[in-house]
């Protein structure tokens, strides 16, 4: 009885519920379609440092990422490979070595970073293969065919099929130095990696820096990156003494309170998006309620109870806010997924950001997660709860006599 | 009186300081020409120790005044005829194994030269140092003096200063003590082994002691040096580099 009543009540006044109603359901539905973009951005911004360089996390020789060390190498070891790819939450990894020195092409010489790879091996961690701006990427096959960045390939004007001389000093002292071949030429809006990496075969620097089966690292991607820091913990308790794994939020500090304020900056944005429409809310069931003094005596004069009275305001506030958060949902729903399947490209107004070590792609696109829905739809619920408990209050505080006599 | 006055006091005020000055550049900049004279030739060995290898190159090298420097790598095998040409205040590197010439960049020119614990810095700075820094005398004994030098505030210099030691009476370099810009010593580099060629003083051994790296270290040691061999500008060209 209570329940009908109550429905009844919300519909009495139809404009003004669906007034309040449309409040509610447009800033549900623009709070999930703005946290969805949010999120979108930080996924960009995540898997452009991830999946464009580090991976999701990296296994080292102990104290090797504090200053990059040559000499904290240690031996590639297909046993652990396989053992590592076994693992369910690893999904894709890449053995690697890194060596720094000089890269040139006849009389531009620039400071490079390169990185020995298998290239079949470092598709399945980072996405730079899918990054190219020219030429192919190359295969295991090819000896010498590297792979490097836009503003380094700009600086030294190359383009795919020149040829690169790097120098550098190898483990054992001598003036390790070779030729290499363009192969392919990436772009990730990264500047940092534009402007420095250089893919190599693993094999060529091994052999150059005289480091022969030796690597500084073993780069892995896992099932669920914002997750990594645990499979981090658990595969270092599994390997060798002297190697330890190493997640993004580590590697990438910034990175981790980038998000981390993200999740703050969420909160506050929710708090007062419904701060806003709590008080619409309240408006509208304090209106109404005054609106029935009368009514209300005449309910407690024929014996309803005061809890039954704030039960009945507090159930209209209730339904309103299931309805809003219904059709709020929908429409967010519908408005998120058009964010996603389409999107919105900036790219002919800006440019990309790096931000946090990361790269900010110059584009809105909207990804679903679950808490991006969930947490905003019982928040929504509680404010309208919330929203009618004065008035509620104020019902069930009247005193039968003195609301009858109102006007 | 009173028109000389300024004049004179003037002439007090700066007098002293740049004589002195002059006196002791030119004594920094007599032992630093020791080992060039007009034109030299020379084969060294040098001896790179390192925390994780030590090796041994021989090289052949020729200069020209300040300007002009080439040296040549005849041993181990696997690094003969590695050339680095230092011209003016540009570096090249002649790398036989891929036929290229490099030419170092200024970001790079604070890298190590070969290896060692010379940077190429070192090969284009160091014989300026009477140019770019200014003297103050420190001590004086009738063994040595030593002589700090402060940079000047237009030089570009990597150091914070240099403490120059000369040894007398012979005025060769003894000890040079090198600074940086927080005044902490970086490293050292000790002349011993004097021996008289072509009537100059000359050490003929040099070591560079990295302050922090104890068990590292390079040693240069002249095996042969001759002076005034007559080569000219030509000879430090980049077709010559390549030979």
């Amino acid at each position: 009885m209570l329940l009908r009543l109550a429905s009844r009540n919300l519909w009495r006044n139809r404009r003004r519920t669906l007034l309040t109603l449309s409040a509610m359901v447009v800033s549900l539905a623009l709070l999930t379609l703005s946290l969805g973009v949010f999120s979108g951005m930080l996924v960009d911004i995540l898997s452009s440092t991830t999946e464009q360089y580090h991976g999701h996390l990296v296994i080292n020789a102990q104290g090797y990422l504090d200053d990059r060390d040559m000499y904290l190498n240690f031996p590639s070891d297909p046993e652990l490979l396989k053992r590592l790819q076994q693992d369910g939450e690893v999904i894709g990894s890449s053995e690697r070595l890194r060596g720094f020195g000089l890269v040139s092409h006849k009389d531009r010489s620039y400071p490079a970073e390169l990185l020995g790879i298998r290239p079949e091996m470092e598709k399945t961690v980072t996405k730079l293969h899918s990054q190219l701006i020219a030429g192919t990427f190359p295969s295991d096959a090819d000896p010498n065919g590297a792979v490097l960045g836009s503003g380094l390939a700009k600086k030294l004007s190359v383009s795919p099929g020149d040829e690169l001389v790097f120098v550098t000093q190898a483990a054992d002292g001598s003036i390790g130095n070779d030729l290499l071949i363009v192969r392919a030429i990436f772009s990730t809006g990264h500047s940092g990696h534009d402007n420095s990496l250089i893919l190599v075969p693993k094999a060529w620097l091994q052999q150059l820096m005289a480091l022969e089966g030796k690597i500084h690292e073993i780069a892995l991607a896992v099932r669920d990156p914002l997750r990594a820091a645990e499979d981090a913990q658990r595969l270092t308790s599994q390997l060798n003494d002297g190697l330890k794994a190493t997640d993004w939020g580590e590697l990438l500090p910034e990175m981790r309170e980038a998000i981390a304020s993200f999740d703050v900056s969420r909160f506050i944005f929710v708090v007062i998006l419904y701060f806003a429409t709590g008080l619409g809310i309240l408006n509208t069931v304090f209106m109404s309620v005054m609106e029935r003094t009368r009514e209300f005596g005449i309910l407690m004069a024929l014996g309803m109870r005061p809890l039954q009275i704030r039960l009945i305001v507090l159930l209209e506030c209730l339904l309103l806010g299931l309805l809003g958060t219904a059709l709020g949902l929908v429409v967010g729903l519908l408005l998120s997924s058009y964010m996603a399947l389409v999107g919105i490209d900036l790219s002919g107004w800006i440019t990309p950001v790096t931000y946090a070590g990361g790269t900010i792609q110059p584009r809105l696109r909207a990804i679903f997660e679950q808490r991006n829905f969930i947490d905003p739809a019982y928040m929504l619920l509680l404010v309208s709860l919330l929203a009618g408990f004065l008035p509620a209050r104020r019902a069930a505080r009247l005193q039968p006599v003195a609301a009858l006599r109102e006007d | 009186m009173l028109r000389i006055f300024p004049a004179l006091l003037l002439l007090i005020l700066s007098l002293p300081h740049p004589l002195w000055a002059t006196d002791l550049r030119a004594l920094v900049r007599k032992a630093e020409e020791q080992y060039m004279g007009l034109s030299s030739k020379s084969r060294m060995e040098m001896r790179v120790r390192s925390e994780h290898w030590e090796r041994t190159l021989v090289m052949d090298a020729w200069s020209l005044g300040r300007e002009y420097f080439l040296v040549r790598i005849i041993a181990p095998s696997k690094e003969r005829d590695v050339t680095t040409l230092k011209a003016d205040k540009e570096v090249w590197n002649y790398l036989p194994k891929v036929d290229r010439v490099i030419k170092v960049p200024p970001s790079m020119m604070g890298g190590a030269w070969m290896g060692s614990h010379i940077t190429n810095d070192d090969l284009v700075k160091a014989n300026k140092i009477d140019e770019d820094y200014s003297f103050s005398l420190l001590e004086e004994t009738a063994e040595h003096l030593l002589i700090e030098c402060i940079p000047r505030p237009d030089a570009a210099v990597v150091w914070g200063k240099i403490v120059y030691e000369i040894l007398l009476p012979l005025e060769i370099p003894g000890k040079v003590a090198y600074f940086d810009e927080e005044m902490q010593l970086v490293r050292e580099m000790i002349f011993d082994e004097v021996r008289q060629i072509d009537g100059r003083n000359i050490p003929l051994r040099m070591r560079i002691q990295p302050t922090e790296k104890p068990q590292e270290s390079t040693m240069i040691r002249y095996s042969e040096l001759d002076f005034n061999i007559g080569i000219d500008k030509s000879f430090f060209s980049l077709r010559n580099l390549k030979r």
